[in-house]
């Protein structure tokens, strides 16, 4: 009997041990992590941060490079707070210009590429020219459009409009040659009608690739806003970023340029951040690719 | 939704093999183009309010009989008439359905979405939808799931909500290519014998249904079609003379024994 009852409480004590160090670990590895999964994100990248920055200025400092060569960080802050009306109408007016431009290549590239997915003629007879003239560099034909537009926020616009708007088309018309064929098949077995077929099949299911063209647009439009007031100036307005790089560059305020490029980069990172959120809003309730990323 | 009317009389089919001429399949061959021969020389004629099994094995042509029957795939040789029309035809003018082997739902919308789809392509206004889309729903036993996305079903009840989708047109002609493969025993029984209850009520529908269990064949249809593979033929056609309406006891009964064992004679040739 004995031995028979001390195995068992034997075992007892160690299921009980057991069960509190499972109750316990899980709950602080769990705390742990939770801190970790935070720090882990947060933490480095600010510190590296701080690293780069100090170390910038401390170098540049110690070495004594004038400002309008090598700005140290200080610098920057300071010509941004000093010219802060003149940059933030700068970062204004690139916003509207490379914003008209997006907006256009988006309707335009997905209305284009629903016009050319309907049609496997039109489609046959129009895209090689598309490609063709993607391949043009925006730059050159530029000061074109210029001529053509006159300088200023037109031109901006239509420089802005043509860099975002062939990832836009060739992403969406990928997207609507993408369905499946069985899906298609259900389709035409309920005698749908083309455009039926287009606005519940075709479309939906292109949306993930139409996504990824936004993704891709956006931030080729700010690059193209820029690279038209480049070219363009600063017409009848205001001058935007662009604008606003070419005179400091030329005065060698170095220090005002760099917030210039700064606030540029904050800009497309910012636009970027917009649409991206936008984008996920719209596939999380729509699309089983969103969820698998 | 005229067909509603045939479904709501109390017709019942005591006999079978009585309807005209549905399909009619002449040396039909099927090549697709990437060489591979998936039909050839297949002869053979449909009658209306028939319900004929596919058997066969795994790649002998058994979806491709069928796309061609619906018109989505162009045959290679020979003919095929369904009413005296080509398949294209056919399918304009009549109310034809397809359970595909995959439960091709759209993942965005919703299952009553879903299965509303044929009704809405179809401009049915959308009261006389949402109440077939409930019928259907409640026959296939997913009433609870209507605003589930398809995502968050499981295999089989997806391939439910896609018979679901195929029964709400009310049709004519109901093709089905493998539509139970993936549910299990229980659920399977059930939609067979609900099927079964469906085609019972309107005597010109006709039901043609692939599957690989000869028990399922045995049990469903009027006709059984056994085809071989390589290149994909008709090898038998057999007639189930059994009554109907068939239910459990005719699942243990030894004629239904004897049948099992007569196709799967057939299968093994
Ligand atoms: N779209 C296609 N293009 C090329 N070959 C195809 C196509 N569809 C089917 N096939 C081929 O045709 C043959 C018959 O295919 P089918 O899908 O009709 O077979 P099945 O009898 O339905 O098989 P399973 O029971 O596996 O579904 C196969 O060899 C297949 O590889
Ligand atoms: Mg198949």
């Amino acid at each position: 009997m004995k031995n028979n009852v001390q195995p068992s409480a034997a075992g007892h004590a160690y299921a009980s041990s057991k069960s509190t160090t499972d109750s316990g670990k899980p709950v602080i590895a769990q705390r742990n992590s939770a801190f970790k999964g935070w720090g882990v994100k947060i933490l480095p990248p600010l510190i590296a941060f701080v690293v780069f920055i100090g170390g910038w200025e401390l170098i540049v400092k110690l070495l004594g490079t004038p400002a309008y060569i090598f700005p140290k960080p200080s610098d920057i802050v300071r010509a941004a707070a000093e010219n802060f009306n003149n940059l933030m109408v700068s970062v204004w007016t690139t916003i509207v210009e490379a914003v008209l431009g997006f907006l256009l290549s988006i309707v335009l590239g997905i209305g284009g590429a629903i016009l050319l997915a309907s049609n496997r003629y039109i489609e046959k007879a129009i895209y090689p020219y598309a490609v063709i003239l993607q391949t043009i560099p925006i730059v050159a034909i530029a000061p074109i459009i210029v001529i053509w537009f006159g300088a200023g926020t037109n031109a901006i616009v239509i420089i802005s409009f043509l860099i975002g708007f062939f990832p836009m088309l060739s992403n969406t018309l990928i997207g609507l040659h993408s369905t499946d064929t069985n899906m298609l098949n259900l389709f035409t077995l309920y005698n749908a009608s083309p455009l039926q077929t287009m606005w519940r099949l075709r479309i939906p299911a292109a949306l993930p690739y139409i996504v990824a063209g936004l993704k891709i647009s956006c931030t080729l439009a700010v690059v193209g806003a820029i690279v038209g007031e480049y070219v363009a100036g600063i017409g009848g307005g205001k001058g935007g970023l662009g604008y606003a790089i070419t005179i400091a560059a030329s005065q060698l305020q170095t220090a005002f340029l760099f917030a210039a490029g700064l606030s540029a980069s904050v800009l497309g990172i910012g636009l970027f951040l917009i649409v991206n959120y936008l984008s996920s809003l719209l596939l999380s309730s729509w699309h089983e690719s969103e969820m698998k990323k | 939704m005229s067909s509603q009317h045939a479904f709501a009389s109390e017709t019942q089919r005591e006999t079978t093999g009585k309807g005209r001429q549905l399909v009619a399949m002449k040396e039909l061959d099927k090549v697709y183009g990437n060489g591979t021969v998936a039909l050839s020389d297949v002869n053979m004629t449909i009658n209306e309010g028939e319900f004929i099994c596919f058997l066969g094995p795994s790649g002998c042509g058994k979806s491709t009989i069928f796309k061609l029957i619906a018109g989505l795939e162009e045959r290679t040789r020979g003919d095929i008439e369904i009413l005296g029309m080509s398949p294209k035809e056919a399918r304009k003018q009549s109310d034809i359905a397809f359970v595909f082997q995959d439960h091709t739902l759209l993942p965005w919308c919703s299952v009553i979405d879903n299965v509303m789809l044929p009704l809405k392509l179809r401009g049915v206004p959308k009261q006389e939808r949402l109440q077939e889309a409930e019928r259907v729903l409640a026959l296939v036993g997913l009433s609870d799931h209507r605003k589930s996305l398809p995502r968050h079903l499981s295999g089989g009840m997806k391939m439910r909500v896609s018979i679901a989708r195929a029964l709400a047109s009310r049709p004519k002609l109901l093709l089905m290519d493998e539509p139970f493969g993936a549910l299990d025993e229980i659920t399977r029984q059930s939609l067979q014998d609900e099927l079964l209850k469906i085609w019972q009520q309107d005597p010109s529908m006709t039901v043609l249904f692939v599957t690989h269990n000869t028990f399922e064949a045995v049990y469903l249809s009027t006709q059984i079609v056994a085809m071989t593979a390589r290149p994909g033929r008709v090898s038998a056609v057999l007639n189930v003379d059994e009554p109907f309406p068939r239910d459990d006891s005719f699942r243990t009964s030894a004629a239904f024994s004897q049948w099992v064992r007569t196709v799967s004679e057939h299968m093994q040739h």
